[in-house]
């Protein structure tokens, strides 16, 4: 109990407090004061006495130098609240080791972004490519059906001008239609002859024709008698062709008869009587 | 934000909050030391603005070397008095700012070597009345050359032209005064 009330007197503690004692000496206070109560209690007593003194001796601060503090520590130590465990304590110890742990944090944070980005762009570019090619394809059918459509209508267009042109030759008062019937030679040949003499139009039926097929070197040759000669009234096929309803001929005006003979192919400049197939007379 | 309400802690929960990392531990640690450490900074760095470069480094020395405080070896602020005192003697030895004083405007010296040598006392800098009453001023003389201005019992012993011992004697004396008087 001497002996450590001497200790305490020699001032030691005091030294200690203000950190005025070598590095053994401090070593030996604290353990001093781990074994006697009284050397620590001591010791608090004077740390509280100078702490108290500091205090009556304290200069306010400027108030902006709260905030340059503040943010000189929070900036350096900026996201450390969400790991505060020992081990961020550690690192948090040495600058160095904080600059290189941002850098360590930050950096595959940046990796995973231009990752993500890169392959985000990617997938959008193949799925635009697969776009592109199904509405190209698209656009192929739709173009070939249109142009289907546009061949399909040109075709009744057609077929209604001619049926209308065909319409318009039979409801015309003035038109008479003749039926050219069968001779011995052909007795079951026959055909529609449509004439119009004061338009001096004539036109034959190709529909309800019904002639023998003529071969590549022969055609039928429409002739029309006019003042007892016969007159060429131009030179058709008995084969059906698309376009032909009514098929027009040369022009008439005065006729009183019709006939049809197989010709050469092209016509003659007179008819070949023995090769007559149809004929009326009017 | 400067009307803002001061935080107070008692010190075993500014202790945990500061091994925990917590933001509002940075913020009562400022409120409750920055004014006691800038009077021992102020005492040792006598320019302002120095001095609040300093105060600065102190607190963030303190957290970052947080983990080396033990709480059984003694009081927080013992602990951080230490740090403010050693970053404040380490400015005024280094080179940038004894240039620094060389350049001191001329009319300027006086109140510098004044304060220098302490025979000026800033009022701010003085403690109560009673306290000083109380402090004989051979003992404040050493009390404040070893607390404030970072003077080992030694340098003070040649300083004063004192012997060691007494000095020794002086400083017990004049903290024991100061536990009669804050207790």
């Amino acid at each position: 109990m001497e002996d450590i009330k001497a200790y305490i007197e020699t001032g030691i503690l005091e030294l200690y407090v203000l950190g005025d004692i070598s590095q053994a000496e401090k070593l030996q206070v604290e353990e001093m004061a781990e074994k006697y109560p009284e050397i620590k209690a001591e010791l608090a007593e004077i740390e509280r006495s100078l702490e108290a003194y500091a205090l009556e001796n304290a200069i306010e601060p400027p108030v902006h130098l709260r905030e340059r503090v503040l943010n000189s520590l929070v900036t350096s130590f900026a996201n450390d609240d969400s790991f505060p465990t020992k081990e961020t304590t550690e690192i948090f110890y040495d600058d160095r080791i904080i600059k290189d742990n941002v850098v360590a944090l930050s950096t595959p944070k940046a990796n995973n972004f231009y990752k993500y980005a890169f392959a985000a762009s990617m997938l959008a570019l193949i799925a635009s490519v697969f776009g592109l090619f199904s509405l190209n394809n698209q656009l192929k059918e739709s173009n070939e059906v249109i142009a289907s459509l546009q061949t399909k209508n040109t075709s009744f267009a057609n077929q209604v001008n001619y049926i209308e042109n065909e319409v318009d030759v039979l409801r015309d008062p003035e038109v008479k239609v003749l039926k050219l019937q069968g001779l011995p030679k052909a007795p079951g040949a026959q055909l529609t002859v449509a004439w119009s003499p004061k338009k001096k139009k004539v036109m034959i039926n190709m529909e309800d024709m019904k002639l023998a097929a003529n071969d590549k070197d022969h055609q039928y040759q429409l002739w029309a008698i006019v003042d007892k000669k016969p007159v060429d009234l131009g030179v058709f096929d008995a084969a059906k062709t698309d376009t032909a309803g009514m098929k027009q001929m040369k022009s008439v005006a005065n006729a009183v008869m019709f006939a049809v003979t197989l010709e050469k192919r092209g016509g003659v400049s007179s008819p070949t009587m023995d090769q007559m197939v149809v004929a009326t007379k009017i | 934000m400067t009307k803002k309400r001061k935080i107070s802690l008692t010190e075993e929960e500014l202790v945990a909050a500061l091994r925990n990392r917590e933001k509002i531990a940075i913020e009562a640690l400022y409120d409750m030391y920055s004014s006691s450490l800038l009077g021992v900074i102020s005492r040792i760095v006598i320019d302002e603005a120095t001095a609040e470069d300093v105060l600065q480094e102190t607190f963030i020395k303190i957290w970052n070397s947080f983990q080396s405080y033990s709480s059984e070896k003694g009081r927080l602020f013992t602990w951080m008095v230490n740090i403010a005192r050693n970053l404040s003697i380490d400015k005024i030895r280094s080179k940038d700012f004894k240039n620094q004083n060389k350049n001191q405007e001329l009319e300027n010296n006086v109140t510098f070597i004044d304060e220098q040598v302490n025979t000026v006392y800033k009022p701010e800098l003085m403690g109560i009345k009673d306290l000083v009453e109380k402090l004989k001023p051979e003992q404040k003389v050493i009390l404040d050359l070893v607390y404030f201005k970072g003077y080992t019992h030694v340098e003070a012993a040649e300083e004063l032209g004192v012997p060691l011992g007494t000095i020794k004697t002086r400083l017990r004396m004049a903290i024991l005064q100061l536990r009669k008087y804050f207790n």
